[in-house]
């Protein structure tokens, strides 16, 4: 009997792979393709070293006042005079710890979610998250820890935004797991009223809804009572979330294998001990992607609450783009700078939640 | 073992010479030389990444290939639309998941060929389509969408597919392996009458009972080459190469 | 050993007691529980709704706020920016809710149309051949769907259109349509004494595409022949109004905008706030629209096209014939809800002036009249009235592209 012998491999010929492959399979595949790549190209060669040009070899960087912006480039100095603005508004520059212990917690908080052992990981980043909206508002505030009071008028800038959307979505997210649970209730009342809800609030334009906060809700309340503005907004914000989360949840529970709840009734638990023991953490894996998605809408909807008169980032920039000081014309630096804060944190959140729905895609497979 | 009175014209419809192909620097096809004769059947087999599947698809150039020749029916394949399309027509093929389109009935998933390509009245086309279908037994299903079939009938329509455009060769890459073991049996039957009906087949599969009944030939691959081949009866009983012998040892006691 | 009988004694035993466990302690019965749980809802919301009528009604009271819908008779006062129908300030407020609406419809018309054709166009340039437009879909798409609209309505509005030149330094295309600072202007055409000719002509060509696509169908399916159907209906669209205006000597003349003093006059003015405005909203929805556009076509499985191609059909028509329906199965539900958001996202007219209906009523009307429940209700409604038209168009096309599945 013969013996196979496997022939050697050859590699393959040289216009087949490498770099030049590549560029003809990719940029040159054909003649429009290569017309298409030449003038894309040449665009790029054109105004790449205008852009640098403007951004950084000509650009601005030291000085404190207009006057120090005497190149042609960007005057990057206006972002640097407003840089404490954008990030805290104007709260009181030697209380600005708060602000910062303050994100260091929410930062301590995020990461303990994702890294803390398994077996205590639910409960204590339930409790983690749950506490961290108190302990804010009372280190922002200061009265409740015996700090001086810091008027919520001054709270703004950025710092702002990420805490009128984590506030919002960490109480947002127990109340709209009920509404979702609501939905597809048997019971027929709590399941209209439910709907009802949800429709509503993803129904109207967040702007009306921040517009109710702030003229209408001081209606509702008695004679007398005065909320201060942005805790209306706030509600308005935990609505809003809850009627978008509350959908994303009803999908995590439809996603939930139907054998997982009759598991849970045959080994006889109750209703409540069923959905908080078996369905809530599977629901809370499977709805992440989804849950930072709509984060990331809220997220980027608290600069609505320029249209209210709310100084978070983006009236913070106006604010200081009609500073009689400033009045060179930095509306581009302001927004590209405004831009790519955004953009990080937003472009960062979606990364994540990619990753997160391809490690659950593997998870499947095994 | 019943003979089939193999087609005496011997005119080469497919000749494959030196063919090489690569992914990237993964040499998959290597030296292929292959020549079928018109009404031939042949039955290719061999352990999974083989390269059965890319040779095949390099017949009705689903696959590119760098090196070497292959001509189909007199066409030479080479890098014009035109050539492509003349062999595409010629050709048909059955793939292992079926691909029916799901979007159309079984009777639109017939009639879009020979509508499209072929140009034929739509009547004509549904006439041509409800012959095939009745040939593969189903065409109380013509009216269904393919998500209503089972595998097997599914399958049949696919290979149903194919046939109306009338083609002079069909590849078969692994047809039967994602059916249930009851739904083998009826699309191997319709092969197995194609078969006897004269049609040049390329087939990709395991089924060792089809190999010995129909093919002319059985080609064995292995890390990208043509390791033995020989008529079926040969083959199985007397194989020439050891890797053949264990590949067959491993299929056959399974 | 158990027997059927055995087993069926026991199912029997744990039933009785499982119920007589419910008869004994009634709250576990799911019934009631169920029961116990609504009535306590609707006496939370009644309690709720009580208190919240009788608050505003008091705080009304206090503050001398008006209630009822008498205001939208009354003169508004003041004047809008922008307005498709004839306004003045001495008109009433139901004829300022009519002027916003249309703007709003006008802004999403725009932003709907633009958001779409820049939704598809990236959404299909990720599966181009060409790796540098590849890259650009995704900077594109990651770019403008992660930095919040209402930043990018300002920066069209304050940074790229306010830094447009005078209108006397206006851009110009071939002198008659000009940008600058003010806005963009484009020439119009009035039509003569024949005019009618021509736009019956080109409604006769519109109406002749139709006859030409059933036409085109049947011979095809009678004689197996194609008829190019596309540029046929184009010819005929263009060619055809030609013939009539050139047969008819023109009967139009064009209404160039041309500089008077410190402005343009005459042709079709866009004003900056409506570009800024339907620029944001293209651009940021259609990144979201791009990446349904992607979704749906990457949800085809490879194997619809090779099994397309090995039947021998052309790369353009396994587009059309099989990929496209299915990928509009997946696009279309998630266009539906695109496009909702975009006529929700437009109400952001308020932060930069747009006379929009959420501008002109909850802005301004409530200011001035007060009446803020009256005014905000009125004006929600409006966008739910619009978003469920979009839902029921969406939801006909969504059954019309499927109708060919199930
Ligand atoms: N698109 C591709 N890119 C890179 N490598 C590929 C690609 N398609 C196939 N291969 C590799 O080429 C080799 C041959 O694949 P092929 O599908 O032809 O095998 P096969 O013999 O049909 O196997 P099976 O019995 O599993 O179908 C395998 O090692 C496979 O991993
Ligand atoms: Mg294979």
């Amino acid at each position: 009997m013969k013996e196979f012998q496997p022939s050697s491999p050859r590699s393959a010929p040289v216009k087949s792979v490498g770099l030049i492959a590549w560029l003809r399979d990719n940029l040159f595949s054909s003649i429009p393709n290569a017309v298409v790549t030449i003038a894309f190209i040449s665009f790029l060669a054109y105004y790449i070293p205008l852009l640098i040009d403007w951004a950084f070899l000509s650009a601005n960087f030291k000085g404190e006042t207009e006057a120090a912006c005497v190149n042609d480039g960007a005057c990057w100095v206006f972002v640097n005079a407003w840089s404490y603005q954008f990030f805290y508004g104007t709260y009181p520059p030697e209380e600005v710890w708060r602000i910062n212990l303050t994100i260091v917690l929410l930062i301590l908080v995020i990461i303990g979610s994702f890294t803390l052992p398994k077996s205590i990981r639910l409960k204590t980043s339930i409790a983690a998250w749950l506490l961290l909206p108190v302990v804010g508002i009372a280190l922002l505030d200061g009265r409740l820890l015996g700090l001086e009071m810091v008027s919520t008028d001054l709270w703004g800038g950025f710092s702002l935004n990420v805490f009128m959307a984590t506030a919002s979505i960490v109480v947002a997210f127990p109340f709209s797991f009920l509404w979702a649970l609501g939905r597809r209730s048997d019971m027929p009342f709590i399941r209209s009223v439910s709907v009802t809800f949800i429709e509503f609030f993803r129904g109207v334009p967040v702007l009306s809804l921040f517009f109710m906060g702030s003229v209408m809700l001081p209606l509702f309340f008695a004679e007398g009572t005065n909320v201060d503005k942005l805790i209306r907004v706030w509600l308005v914000l935990i609505f809003f979330m809850s009627g978008y989360m509350a959908e994303v949840f009803r999908g995590g529970v439809q996603a939930v294998p139907k054998g997982q709840y009759e598991a849970a009734d045959s080994i006889g638990l109750g209703y409540w001990q069923k959905i908080m023991l078996i369905i809530l953490p599977q629901v809370i894996k499977i709805s992440m992607p989804n849950i930072l998605a709509t984060f990331v809408m809220l997220f980027k909807n608290t600069t609505f609450l320029l249209i209210i008169g709310i100084p978070e980032v983006v009236q913070t920039l106006q604010t200081a783009l009609s500073n009689s000081y400033w009045l060179g014309g930095h509306a581009l630096e302001g927004y590209l700078f405004v831009f790519l804060v955004f953009w990080g944190s937003c472009f960062g959140m979606s990364l994540l939640a990619s990753r997160i729905e391809r490690t659950m895609n593997t998870d499947k497979r095994d | 073992m019943t003979a089939i009175s193999s087609n005496s014209n011997t005119e080469d419809v497919i000749v494959i010479e030196n063919l090489n192909k690569w992914y990237g620097n993964f040499h998959v096809l290597r030296d292929i030389n292959l020549r079928v004769k018109k009404g031939e059947r042949i039955v290719i087999c061999g352990p999974s990444g083989s390269g059965k599947s890319t040779m095949i698809r390099c017949i009705n150039r689903l696959e590119e290939f760098q090196e070497g020749s292959l001509v189909v029916d007199g066409v030479e394949m080479i890098e014009d639309v035109k050539n492509i399309e003349t062999i595409r027509k010629d050709v048909g093929m059955v793939f292992q998941h079926f691909n029916l389109f799901p979007h159309l009935t079984i009777l639109e998933n017939l009639t879009l060929g020979p509508i499209w390509v072929q140009k034929k009245p739509k009547a004509e086309a549904e006439e041509i389509a409800m012959k095939y279908l009745e040939r593969v037994k189903i065409p109380d299903q013509a009216n269904k969408y393919p998500g209503q079939l089972s595998g097997g009938q599914q399958q049949r329509v696919a290979i149903a597919r194919s046939l109306c455009m009338n083609p002079n060769i069909m590849l078969f890459d692994e047809p039967t392996s994602a059916l249930d073991p009851e739904m083998i049996k009826e699309v191997l039957d319709v092969m197995i009458e194609l078969a006897q009906e004269g049609m040049t087949m390329l087939c990709v599969t395991h089924e060792m009972g089809f190999a010995k009944k129909v093919a002319d030939r059985v080609i064995f691959m292995d890390g990208g080459e043509i390791v033995e081949e020989n008529e079926p009866e040969a083959f199985f009983s007397n194989p020439q190469v050891d890797r053949t012998q264990q590949f067959l040892e491993q299929i056959l006691n399974h | 050993m158990f027997n059927e009988k055995t087993i069926e004694e026991v199912k029997s035993a744990n039933r009785k007691a499982s119920s007589d466990a419910t008869s004994t302690a009634f709250y576990n019965n799911p019934r009631i529980r169920g029961l116990f749980y609504q009535v306590a809802l609707v006496a939370g919301l009644l309690y709720f709704f009580v208190t919240v009528i009788g608050n505003t009604l008091d705080n009304m009271e206090a503050t001398g706020i008006k209630t009822g819908f008498a205001f939208l008779d009354a003169a508004a006062g003041y004047d809008v920016l922008m307005s498709l129908i004839s306004f003045e300030s001495t008109d009433t407020y139901a004829r300022i809710f009519v002027v916003g609406f249309l703007n709003t419809i006008l802004v999403s018309v725009i932003g709907i149309f633009f958001a779409t054709l820049f939704g598809f166009i990236f959404g299909v340039a990720y599966f181009s051949h060409n790796w540098l437009i590849r890259k650009l879909a995704v900077v594109y798409v990651e770019i403008f769907r992660n930095i919040p609209l209402l930043l990018q309505v300002f920066f069209w509005y304050f940074a790229v259109l306010s830094s447009l030149p005078s209108a006397r330094q206006s851009l110009s295309l071939g002198e008659a349509v000009f940008l600058n600072v003010r806005g963009l202007y484009f020439p119009k055409l009035v039509g003569g004494d024949l005019a009618w000719v021509v736009w019956t002509v080109l409604a006769l060509a519109i109406g002749g595409v139709f006859y030409l696509r059933r036409w085109a169908k049947k011979r095809q399916e009678i004689t197996g022949e194609q008829f190019p159907v596309l540029k046929a209906s184009l010819a005929l669209i263009i060619f055809a109004p030609l013939m009539a205006a050139a047969l008819t000597g023109f009967p139009f003349t064009v209404d160039y905008p041309a500089l008077k003093g410190f402005n343009y006059f005459g042709g079709v003015t866009v004003i900056p706030e409506l570009m800024a405005l339907s620029i944001a909203l293209s651009v940021y929805t259609g990144a979201f629209i791009a990446e349904a556009v992607r979704a749906g076509i990457q949800s085809i499985p490879r194997g619809q096209t090779e099994a397309a191609r090995s039947l021998g059909l052309r790369e353009n028509k396994i587009m059309s014939l099989i990929i496209v329906p299915q990928a509009m199965r997946v696009i279309v539900p998630l266009l539906n809800s695109e496009y909702q958001s975009l006529v929700k996202n437009s109400t952001l007219a308020a932060a930069i002036g747009y006379p929009d209906l959420f501008n002109v009523f909850v802005g301004t009307a409530l200011n001035q009249t007060g009446q803020a429940i009256e005014t905000i209700f009125m004006t929600i409604i409006v966008y739910f009235i619009v978003n469920m038209v979009i839902s029921f168009l969406m939801n006909r096309f969504n059954s019309a592209v499927s109708l060919v599945s199930r």
